[in-house]
């Protein structure tokens, strides 16, 4: 898994899945690499072949820590597989994520 | 990649099969190296560990993959397969910690099926869909997932760890078209089906074994209970089947009593090192006074631990286990303790509900046991009275002498108690008769021995037998020992009844007076002699009084039973009653039959009535004043009307003997005859 903080942005990339047996460490590196005035986080989902509820969980307290922070904070989920969309809509996340498909 | 080797996974059936259960076919069926597969299996294990899912998902999804699943339903079993293990690795008891989880994959051409074990207390499966979580909540969506992604989901609960089966149906198979290949295929999934059926028979047997196991148990011990009388092991018995079936290593069943005593009844362990106790404030917090307390269920273990200084915390330290409270109904009898290691899990739901059912049908045998042992008390004390009636029945003459111009009779009423009243009548000469009347101290079989004792002393000293006072003496030298060694004694009247010399000789050994009343007489004379009861003294000697009869004699010896009935206002009758009974019908009746009647029924009118009496003196016969030994007798005799108090007079022996000197025309001219000759 790769962190790359642009300043405004924050990607995370290089995320080979996000289940019970990752969830937790992943909550933790992207809360502590967070910085103050972020204005966005881009997680790519490109080479994510697998996201379980725990996944989820942690998704949704790294949306829920930069929101309480600092007003409205996208958080991008880039190029998820079919699959893997598929449980955002179905479990009614993309509502609170942004999925974006690069080309 | 195809499934691990058989021997690298456990399974779903343990390696050695119990009795009762079903081994799941072990045949991963493949069809042939060109086409897709038909009907395989994939068998692993993980650690129980959240990291370790990940690889079994892969194997997973490589052997589905394999098979020719479609992605979309690849994903899907992952998904499923996913959150199954997480729950089943999250929700582990500590001992299923130690323990891996179990997973096999089905893949036919229609379906996927994923059986996936756990050592959990066992879930309540949702029986309708579950709601999604609020959106930004970060846990809840498992079960949600399952339900979503597969088509049917099913739970089992068994006694050595459960079960989850999920089902996700294949979307129809595409280039299916070669006929041979179609009835292979077909019989290839119907062995599929066939194994699948096995697996969920095999279930069922498993969960129909443990509770036939608890009903042989119950059935094997009711069955020991008629053949033993003994409770407690039959108790044991039955706490040893439990602790089998619950997979638990110790008991201990206390009883407790209205004070809060707790005893121990049955134990698994060494009883020696257990105490009893009495709880009292600050004992409390005791698991099984706790128990007894709130007529609930205790768990402890490591999340619930003892109090250290509960006994059973000393007994077994860092136990896991539960107190159940015995009782039927709101009746507490006692507590059962049951526990296992400090390393194994909780009881299940099956094993606690196991243990319920073991202790209600404890409850009920130990309620009966208290119950029987009563009965058996009571049939015991029932069978001795029944000894001692039909002794004392025994003793008494069938048959009673003859004495011209004397009528004789003799009555002998048996308390519901059985005292040791006797009487005995013997033929001195033709012209004289022996009245003996005695009164044993004491009730039941003892007393009637007593009395057996005293009737053969009388008859075998003929050679006394003129001579009362004599006789008495005699008896009482040989009847000391063994009458104060018991600590009894006997009051006892002997009577000479000569009627060629119309005189009486009376012996008393602190006996009632005998009663001389006359026909057509005004006055009743009471005589007695100076004596004390038998067995009070060794060495003591009796008097005699000597009367003459006067014509128309009526004699009348009795036992206290006679003065001591009591009316319904607690009032005796009396000597005085007495007496003036034998006054009053010295007229009106004749026979001496009739007089025995009459006093009968007298006796039974006063003791059904309620009226207060004037005043009548308490019948006591008169003590003369001054001798020591007389002293020693009243106090022997206090004690004894003291004692017959506290037993309830009104069940005392009632005795009595009349001699009347009966007046017909032929016996007139005799009797004024020997009148003559006096």
């Amino acid at each position: 898994m790769k962190i790359h903080d642009s300043g405004d942005v924050l990607t995370i990339s290089n995320i080979k899945e996000l289940a019970a047996g990752n969830s937790d460490s992943f909550r933790e590196e992207v809360r502590a690499a967070v910085p103050s005035g972020i204005k966005a986080i881009e997680i790519d989902l490109t080479d994510t072949d697998f996201v379980d509820s725990c996944g989820l969980g942690a998704l949704i307290s790294v949306y829920k820590l930069v929101n309480s922070r600092n007003g409205p904070v996208p958080v991008r989920l880039i190029n998820p597989a079919p699959s893997i969309q598929q449980i955002f809509e179905l479990t009614r996340l993309h509502r609170i994520f942004e999925i974006v498909k690069s080309e | 990649m195809t499934g691990l080797p058989q021997d690298s996974a456990a399974g779903l059936t343990s390696a050695n099969p119990g009795p009762g259960e079903v081994p799941l076919p072990s045949n991963g069926e493949r069809t042939g190296n060109s086409g897709p597969c038909v009907c395989a299996t994939l068998r692993t294990s993980l650690s129980c560990d959240l990291s370790s899912v990940s690889a079994a998902r892969l194997e997973l999804r490589g052997f589905l993959q394999q098979h020719g699943v479609r992605r979309e339903e690849v994903s899907a079993c992952e998904l499923a397969l996913a959150e199954a293990c997480n729950n089943a690795i999250q929700s582990a008891t500590t001992d299923g910690r130690r323990r891996s989880v179990e997973v096999l994959a089905i893949c036919t051409r229609s379906k996927v099926e994923l059986h996936v074990n756990d050592h959990t207390l066992g879930f309540d499966w949702p029986s309708s869909a579950v709601e999604l979580p609020d959106i930004q909540d970060e846990h809840g969506r498992g079960l949600f997932f399952i339900q979503s992604v597969m088509d049917s989901a099913t739970y089992f609960r068994r006694r050595d760890g459960n079960g989850l089966i999920m089902r996700k149906m294949r979307a129809q198979a595409q280039s299916d078209n070669s006929a041979p290949q179609t009835g292979v295929a077909s019989e290839a999934e119907r062995s599929a089906q066939l194994a699948e059926m096995q697996q969920v028979l095999g279930e069922m047997v498993r969960e129909l074994c443990f509770r036939s196991e608890t009903l042989a148990a119950i059935c094997r011990c009711s069955a020991d209970l008629g053949r033993s009388n003994d409770l407690k092991e039959f108790s044991e018995r039955l706490l040893n089947d439990l602790l089998h079936i619950a997979v638990a290593e110790w008991f201990l069943v206390r009883t407790i009593d209205e004070r809060g005593h707790f005893s121990i009844f049955v134990a698994s362990t060494d009883t020696a090192s257990v105490r009893d106790i009495v709880f009292g404030p600050g004992k409390l917090s005791y698991a099984e006074a706790e128990s007894a307390r709130t007529r609930a269920d205790v768990e402890f273990g490591p999340n619930q631990p003892l109090a250290p200084e509960d006994p059973l915390a000393i007994l077994f330290p860092g136990v896991t286990g539960l107190v159940h409270p015995i009782r039927v109904d709101q009746t507490l009898i006692g507590t059962l303790a049951i526990g296992r290691s400090p390393l194994d899990s909780p009881f299940s739901v099956a094993q606690r509900e196991v243990i319920r059912t073991f202790a209600d049908f404890l409850a009920s045998q130990m309620l009966n046991g208290k119950l029987r042992e009563e009965q058996i008390s009571n049939r015991l004390i029932g069978h001795e009275l029944e000894i001692a009636r039909s002794i004392q029945r025994s003793l008494l003459p069938k048959t009673l002498p003859k004495l011209r111009g004397f009528g004789l009779a003799a009555h002998c009423q048996s308390a519901r108690q059985v005292g040791g009243d006797f009487y005995d009548l013997l033929q001195v000469s033709d012209t004289s008769v022996l009245l003996v009347i005695a009164d044993v101290m004491g009730k039941g079989v003892p007393a009637a021995l007593f009395a057996a004792q005293l009737r053969s002393l009388v008859r075998a000293n003929p050679e006394s037998s003129t001579r009362p006072a004599q006789l008495l003496t005699r008896i009482n030298q040989l009847l000391f020992d063994d009458l104060s060694r018991v600590s009894m004694f006997i009051t006892a009247q002997i009577v000479l009844l000569d009627v060629a010399q119309r005189r009486a000789v009376v012996g008393s050994a602190g006996h009632c007076p005998l009663l001389v009343g006359q026909r057509g007489g005004a006055t009743v004379q009471a005589v007695t002699s100076d004596g004390l009861p038998l067995g009070v003294m060794h060495n003591t000697t009796f008097e005699e009084s000597s009367l003459m009869l006067p014509a128309g004699a009526r004699l009348l010896l009795y036992t206290d039973g006679v003065t001591e009935s009591r009316n319904r206002s607690g009032e005796c009758f009396g000597e005085h009653r007495l007496q003036e009974w034998l006054r009053s019908n010295g007229n009106s009746l004749r026979s001496t039959d009739s007089l025995k009647a009459n006093l009968i029924s007298t006796l039974n009118e006063f003791e059904s009535s309620s009226l207060q009496g004037e005043g009548a003196p308490h019948g006591k016969r008169p003590l003369s004043n001054g001798q020591k030994e007389r002293q020693r007798g009243r106090i022997a005799m206090k004690a004894k009307a003291a004692l017959k108090l506290a037993s309830d007079s009104l069940y005392d022996d009632r005795t009595f003997l009349i001699a009347a000197e009966e007046e017909t025309a032929a016996d007139r001219p005799d009797r004024s005859g020997s009148r003559n000759k006096l």
